[in-house]
């Protein structure tokens, strides 16, 4: 069902989906999935978490596709519910209350979430313990623009910020981290 | 340690976390047929009522408030009737006490 579809530009099968052909989703879902589960992955460690957030990204995408205006490309619109489904994904998780220290999360080797493949390197795990411990807005400003290298231009369009509040939340992020960091040593 | 070294470290880890971009070909496996199947589940138990029931809230609290308003009018009117009434036709006791 998705192969034969293949060759068709995203935005006739955004067209033949409002007409009501659900296979052009799926195919729409085949096309962008592995971007939307790569950002999820660098907020959510735990592959059900993951497969929430990305069910949640391609249901409020269905749901919402007329409001897709055809200014920007399909997969722009699709990342820019990813940042919002990932944001609210980190503050749901802050309001669950589970902060532990840095040092606890080491110890446990675990960041809240429960990673399911913890990350090889033990400096990425001190990496992910720090990162886990920050505000949701720091958090995902510094993945982006750090680990996912967005521009500061780029991560305004995809939150909705301004430029200068993205700039002033990554400079606080990274002081924060290097604060975090600095007290594990 | 300076932040300097620090801010070095931090952008080490940073590219070595970039490198190691986590494996989710697994659950991407089949994602489509479980993203329809959940889209069909919601498009067939989301009925119009529940979504019309939500946005009639606003008009029910509205009710509430303009019910309660008049509610409490009409108390008071009633109230300033009973009075009226009370100063032009005394009870009997009132009467008596006139009398004496």
């Amino acid at each position: 069902m998705v192969s034969a579809k293949s060759s068709t530009p995203d935005e006739q099968l955004v067209e033949a989906t409002l007409a009501g052909d659900d296979n052009a989703f799926a195919e729409l879902a085949h096309r962008h999935k592995s971007r939307v589960f790569g950002v999820a992955a660098r907020f959510a460690r735990d592959t059900a978490e993951i497969e929430d957030i990305c069910q949640d990204v391609f249901v409020q995408a269905y749901f919402k596709l007329r409001q897709y205006r055809r200014d920007s490309p399909f997969e722009h619109w699709v990342l820019r519910i990813t940042t919002h489904k990932c944001y609210d994904y980190l503050r749901k998780r802050r309001r669950s209350g589970i902060l532990l220290s840095v040092d606890a999360l080491l110890e446990s080797g675990h960041e809240p979430s429960a990673p399911e493949h913890p990350a090889p390197h033990p400096d990425l795990e001190r990496l992910h313990a720090a990162l886990a411990q920050l505000l949701p807005k720091e958090r995902l400003v510094i993945t982006l623009l750090e680990l996912e290298e967005r521009s500061v231009q780029e991560i305004a369009d995809l939150t909705g910020w301004s430029t200068a509040n993205v700039k002033v939340r990554a400079f606080r992020a990274r002081a924060a981290l290097r604060k975090l960091m600095e007290n594990q040593k | 340690m300076n932040d300097r070294d620090l801010d070095g470290q931090l952008d080490a880890l940073f590219a070595l976390a970039r490198a190691s971009r986590s494996d989710t070909s697994a659950a991407e496996f089949a994602f489509e047929t479980r993203l329809l199947a959940r889209l069909r589940a919601q498009t067939e138990t989301g009925p119009v009522w529940a979504m019309v029931s939500w946005r009639l809230i606003p008009f029910f609290a509205a009710c509430v408030v303009a019910l309660t308003l008049w509610h409490s009018q009409v108390v008071a009117e009633t109230n300033e009737a009973e009075q009226m009434f009370y100063v032009e036709n005394p009870g009997p006791l009132d009467s008596w006490n006139n009398l004496n």
